[in-house]
């Protein structure tokens, strides 16, 4: 390929893609990203509450079940 | 960190049952070998220590496999395990001798009367503490190896 078709083809493709314009973030994303990783998760549904408190008490009211389920697990 | 997804969807998911492993063993040291109890407990420590952490990894390797197709929560998905394990665990109890089946009801290690109106609750109860453990823990476990 002769230079001159390099140059045009160079040409060609300048014009063809359009500027990317400002290539980086306006502002730093890091800080925000540190934030959300700090953030707390969010607290559990009521439903697993409930779920949580009848299986605790379900192993107080009948506690022969108990090593049942630890042969389970 | 995408590498080796399987690897640490199985090490994650034996995470839950390796914790109590320490305890049952001291409570079968406690109990054998300290107050001499004459039931051999050792058959009944096969299931619980060697087949359901081995289940439990199985079962989340094939959660990480399918959820993206399927869209289960991970929740859900290991409150299917127990439909699974109690009837392979209780015919694997009654072949050992630990789960003796009566006219009214069952017995574990010769010791704990379980009678059948109370197995439906208790499967129940089975259910819900595996959902929570699997959305709660095992998810922990499978976010924090970065394949969740």
């Amino acid at each position: 390929m002769k230079e001159n078709d390099e140059n045009h083809m160079k040409h060609l493709l300048k014009h063809a893609l359009p500027p990317v314009g400002h290539a980086e973030p306006v502002r730093d994303l890091w800080p925000a990203m540190l934030r959300r990783m700090d953030e707390h998760p969010a607290a559990p549904p009521w439903l697993d509450w409930v779920l949580a408190c009848g299986v605790a008490i379900f192993a107080v009211v009948f506690p022969t079940v108990v090593p049942v389920f630890l042969y389970y697990l | 960190m995408n590498t080796h997804p399987y690897l640490r969807a199985f090490l994650a998911g034996a995470f839950v049952p390796t914790l109590g492993l320490p305890l049952m063993l001291a409570g079968f040291v406690a109990l054998r070998l300290g107050l001499q109890v004459p039931f051999p407990i050792e058959r009944g420590l096969v299931f619980p220590l060697a087949l359901v952490p081995c289940l439990w990894a199985l079962w989340n390797m094939l959660w990480i496999g399918s959820h993206m197709r399927t869209g289960l929560p991970i929740g859900l998905h290991g409150a299917v395990l127990p439909l699974l394990l109690m009837p392979g665990g209780a015919v694997i109890a009654t072949c050992l001798g630990i789960l003796q089946v009566g006219p009214s009801g069952v017995t574990w290690f010769h010791s704990f009367y379980v009678p059948y109106a109370l197995v439906a609750p208790a499967f129940a109860c089975a259910l819900a503490g595996y959902y929570l453990l699997w959305k709660y823990i095992v998810g922990f476990v499978n976010r924090v190896l970065g394949i969740a």
